[in-house]
């Protein structure tokens, strides 16, 4: 459910718009920003905010990738594997980066909950591939030590935190 | 504005705006379609009505087109192929659909549809009547060149709630079902969730997939993605014999096919009719036909012997009742028998039964009007009702609708659907009325008057449209008497005034009220959440002469809406034949065609109460938690099944229900229908004019009817109003132009006639009638106070005996509980589904609380007609409202 820190953000953006309902995108986006994944709650009380119905907003987070309904790891690491991103390599790319945190081949979250690796579409940036989208930041023109490096990074960064 | 085009050599005159579909469709030229609709928003999704389409060259500095060599117009022709069902026609359009390139494009659209598409079609309920079958049949591959171990495969089995199950395998994502559920049900509680091959049709409410209409889904589904549990597996399209009938459950008086198979009713499908049910029906009508075959059906005459009742011939059975009615009447005259006949029954079962009672009897006690869901007493609509041709259908932006006192999604649900469709389409609508409703989203003003002030509120309308000199200037000055004596009346009743009475801010009032009176076109509908509070006899639901309904009929009348089509009144009456039972004298103060009789007799509240000896009950049952009077000695029901009142009934006559047999009803809008008999009849049962008949003969009458239509033809001989109807015209099948007009290509069982009704005019359309603006003051508003209003809402899914037999509705039908507002609950100290005891008139009765955010403060509602009459029984003798006290327990 939205906090009422939300509700109160949620409500400025809809100052914004004529029509409730059009705020769909933005009012999911706060509701799912502290967990990094929505609850039945949250998508209900969205819902109930916006005066839509409820199928209508699980349709919506059905049909946009960035919306998710699983818990996920800290860090969702998306690999473009598409077929230009494909011609490149990005499909081995994947497999390897999945085989070195332990992961089967298609992807999923690592033990330790931080990372939740997932093949994608085109990330709209074919010609630097191979790369990653991780948590809406884009690395590109990877190799394995450098997204190994990055990883790595973020690691250290949420140990300290 | 037309325009003109050549579609395959063939030309084409339509109004600008219409799709090219369409127009193709007028000459004749059928384009394949999947998800386009022509009852929905057209979308362009499935991409099987490819064209080929151009447009003339236009020279851009005279404005004429190019021409060629030849002295024809150059074609500029679109670089790619387009989609019929999305472009709108222009002038000198060139459109091909009978070349190679478009017949290519429909074989590669089959085969992607194909794809992973299960052809199941020798299991599949679709199968026979399928469009993806027909059109891959004319236009597909004959064989995939897909690899059939890759097909992808999904839930075949997916229940979508109780009713629907959907087969994700063959959904082919045309959206018609998302579609309709959102744009014309307007329970947007279907989705396409996910997408590329992981789109699927998903119901996320509570029940799953909540709508009255969810059915109409399978019928526009033009795969078999989605069936009704019902029908499911249970028959083959073409086993099944259609037959034209009608549904018995409200007085929309949807189309229906009943589809029949072996004895038994396989399905109900709507029968197209535009200016009824369009293509839709209810949930209520399609599955709530399973009384029909009920094993409680009642199908031998019973006579009670000894305190038992036990069968008997129809000899012995009619033998008695007759001697019995003859020595009542020679020991203590006609008036000592009187008759209560349900308004369900059909129209000529109705004419005879206050026939038999008027002229075999001779007494005017005959009644129709019982419980709560007893119609009002209604003769608004013979003066003003809405005029002949009227379509709601086809409404738009200039016609205005007040609708006061009505739940129609509850109440009549396919008046809900063109009503809210008119709103959709630019009409004003203006809802008024004691709690929100659905239709109150649709709505440009929606005033929420404190319950029994709908008469004041009306009051302050007229007082705004004419304070405004809105009335209608071409009727009003030559046809109407009483105008300065209503202006004098209603100068008492500025919106000020009334708003402190009933709640509605001035300002308000005086924007809906200009609202509808600036509109070209009024219609007014009311229901029975607006009566009660009457003169003398406080919310009684059949008071002579209610104030409201003579505030409504002023203001349609001084607006001018009145005598054209589109215009007027529509009486939301609650059973499928309650207009006609007012049409026919049902009542015992008026003979057939809303003539007063000169003596009248009593009404079905004063028989029951003890006012006769002998009591004829057809199709009713108005003993339901009553007892019997001690001065009733004799009890003859009529009826399908055992009801409370059979059950004390002295002789019980097995009737034949609807489908068995042949006859018409009225509906809300006057149209009369015929219906056509599908079933054999169980047992020895026998359809109820022909009981009446029969004992008429027994009494010495001369009553020589051989059919249903030879009732109804001294019907239009007696009574003017149905003057020049006939059986035969009622069952013609609509033109062949009408009929293409209106085609819907898939999911339409076209097996049975498509045919229309004939209308009755109401007075006001006869040019030469003077109308009355009468007055009546308004009832004394409701006092406030202690304890809670009390108000009896009707629902879709009762506790009626004949939708207590449809198991498959069993989880929707409603139980009996008391709603009330969350602030009430908390101040109550009750939660959801805790006890809450309501004590009024002397009763006191628990019940289970609901909260419920539609519910105003300081009310609470009790459904009428629920298990165990609980409404009923707080609010007693026709009552509408009533105050009541409400304590925890
Ligand atoms: S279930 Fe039927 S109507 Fe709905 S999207 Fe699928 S094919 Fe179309
Ligand atoms: S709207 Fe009324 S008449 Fe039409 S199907 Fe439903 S119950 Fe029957
Ligand atoms: S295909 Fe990979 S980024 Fe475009
Ligand atoms: S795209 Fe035209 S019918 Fe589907």
């Amino acid at each position: 459910m939205l906090s009422e820190a939300e509700h109160q953000e949620l409500n400025e953006i809809l100052k914004k718009y004529p029509d409730k309902r059009s705020a769909v995108l933005p009012a999911l986006y706060i509701a799912q920003r502290a967990r990094n994944y929505l609850t039945d709650d949250d998508i209900r009380g969205v819902a109930e905010a916006l005066d839509i119905s409820v199928t209508e907003v699980q349709a919506i987070v059905g049909f946009y990738t960035l919306l998710r309904k699983d818990p996920t790891g800290k860090y969702i690491v998306q690999v473009c594997t598409d077929l230009p991103c494909a011609l490149r390599g990005a499909e081995e790319f994947y497999r390897r980066l999945c085989q070195r945190l332990g992961l089967p081949p298609q992807g999923g979250t690592t033990d330790d909950g931080l990372f939740t690796v997932e093949a994608v579409v085109c990330l709209a940036a074919c010609d630097k591939v191979p790369l990653a989208q991780i948590n809406l930041k884009y690395y590109e023109n990877l190799s394995d030590d450098r997204i190994d490096a990055i990883l790595d990074g973020l690691r250290r960064d949420s140990e300290d935190a | 504005m037309t325009v003109t085009l050549t579609i395959d050599g063939r030309q084409a005159t339509v109004p600008k705006g219409t799709l090219i579909v369409e127009a193709a469709k007028q000459v004749g030229i059928e384009i394949p379609v999947f998800c386009y609709h022509p009852k929905l928003e057209p979308v362009g999704m499935c991409r099987m009505c490819l064209v080929t389409v151009g447009t003339p060259l236009v020279n851009r500095a005279t404005g004429q087109s190019q021409l060629d060599a030849d002295g024809l117009p150059i074609i500029r022709w679109f670089p790619k192929p387009q989609t019929a069902c999305t472009m709108s026609v222009s002038e000198g359009m060139v459109v091909i659909t009978d070349s190679q390139e478009v017949a290519a494009d429909r074989k590669a659209i089959l085969e992607f549809l194909l794809t992973s598409h299960p052809l199941d079609c020798p299991v599949c309920d679709k199968g026979g009547e399928c469009p993806l079958q027909d059109l891959t049949y004319r236009h597909g591959p004959g064989v995939s060149r897909f690899d059939y171990d890759s097909k992808h495969h999904s839930a075949k089995r997916y229940p979508l709630g109780d009713l629907i199950v959907l087969d994700r395998e063959r959904c082919i994502l045309c959206a018609r079902c998302t579609r309709f559920q959102s744009e014309i049900a307007q329970d947007p509680v279907l989705a396409i969730e996910n997408r590329g091959r992981d789109a699927r049709i998903v119901s996320y409410s509570n029940p799953v997939f909540d709508s009255h209409y969810s059915g109409n889904t399978t019928d526009i589904c033009p795969v078999g993605a989605l069936t009704s549990r019902d029908f499911r597996f249970h028959a083959r399209a073409w086993e099944l014999t259609n037959i034209p009938s009608l549904c018995n459950h409200c007085g929309v008086g949807c189309n229906t096919v009943l589809s029949t198979r072996r004895g038994q009713i396989a399905r109900i499908m709507p029968r197209q009719n535009e200016t009824v049910n369009e293509v839709w029906i209810c949930d209520k009508g399609r599955f709530g036909h399973h009384f029909n075959s009920s094993p409680y059906r009642l199908t031998m005459p019973l006579i009670r012997r000894d305190g038992e009742l036990v069968e008997a011939s129809w000899d012995d059975a009619l033998q008695h009742v007759a001697s019995r009615l003859t020595s009542i009447i020679e020991a203590h005259g006609s008036d000592s028998i009187g008759g209560i006949a349900g308004a369900c029954l059909p129209n000529e079962d109705l004419y005879l039964f206050q026939k038999f009672l008027r002229e075999v009897i001779g007494t005017h006690n005959v009644d129709h009007r019982v419980g709560l869901s007893a119609t009002f007493e209604d003769d608004t609509v013979y003066a003003v009702g809405v005029g002949t041709g009227t379509d709601l259908g086809r409404v738009g932006r200039d016609t205005a609708f007040l609708v006061i006192g009505s739940d129609l999604d509850q109440e009549a649900p396919i008046l809900y659907l063109r009503v809210a469709g008119a709103a959709r389409h630019g009409a004003t609508l203006i809802t008024a009325g004691g709690r929100p409703t659905k239709l109150d989203k649709q709505s440009n003003h929606s005033l929420r008057y404190r319950y029994g002030t709908a008469t004041h509120l009306l009051l302050g309308m007229i007082h705004v449209i004419l304070e405004a000199n809105l009335t209608g200037n071409e009727t009003v000055p030559h046809r109407v008497n009483g105008l300065n004596e209503l202006r004098a009346n209603v100068a008492d009743w500025a919106p000020e005034r009334v708003a402190e009475i009933t709640g509605v801010p001035p300002d308000e009032i005086r924007a809906a009220a200009r609202a509808f009176g600036e509109a070209k076109n009024g219609i007014v509908l009311y229901g029975p959440e607006g009566l009660g509070w009457g003169n003398g006899t406080q919310g009684t639901s059949w008071e002579a002469g209610s104030p409201l309904r003579q505030a409504v009929a002023n203001l349609v009348t001084l607006t001018g809406f009145i005598g054209r089509p589109n215009n007027g009144v529509i009486a939301v009456l609650p059973h499928a034949n309650s207009r006609g039972a007012a049409d026919l004298g049902v009542v015992p103060d008026r003979l057939p065609g809303y003539v007063p009789a000169e003596r009248p007799g009593l009404n079905a509240q004063e028989m029951l109460g003890g006012g006769v000896r002998a009591l004829l009950v057809a199709g009713a049952d108005p003993l339901a938690g009553v007892t019997l009077a001690d001065e009733l000695e004799f009890l003859v029901v009529q009826e399908l099944f055992l009801t409370q009142t059979a059950q004390q009934a002295d002789v019980i006559l097995p009737a034949a229900a609807l489908a068995e047999r042949d006859g018409t009803f009225t509906n809300l809008e006057r149209w009369v229908q015929r219906f056509d008999p599908g079933l054999p009849v169980p047992g020895q049962a026998r359809p109820d004019w022909t009981i009446i008949r029969q004992l008429a003969v027994l009494l010495g009458a001369d009553w020589a009817y051989a059919t249903v239509g030879g009732v109804l033809a001294e019907m239009a001989q007696a009574i003017p109003l149905y003057r020049g109807m006939s059986y035969e015209q009622l069952s013609q099948p609509v033109s062949l132009s009408r009929r293409m007009s209106h085609y819907i290509y898939a999911g339409m069982s076209f097996q049975a006639e498509m045919r229309e009704g004939m209308q009755w005019p109401a007075l006001a359309e006869d040019g030469s009638a003077k109308l009355e603006l009468d007055w009546l003051d308004p009832p004394a508003p409701p006092a406030e106070g202690d304890g809670f209003t009390l108000v009896a809402p009707r629902v879709l899914y009762d506790g009626g005996t004949l939708l207590g037999q449809a198991e498959i509705l069993g989880t929707r039908l409603v139980q009996p509980h008391i709603a009330l507002s969350s602030a009430d609950a908390a101040a109550l100290g009750v939660l959801d589904g805790q006890g809450l005891q309501v004590s009024a008139n002397g009763q006191s009765i628990s019940l289970p609380a609901r909260v419920d955010g539609l519910v105003p403060q300081g009310v609470v509602a009790i459904p009428r007609n629920l298990k165990g009459a609980p409404a009923e029984s707080l609010l007693g003798e026709g009552r509408i409202f009533s105050r009541v006290k409400v304590v925890k327990g």
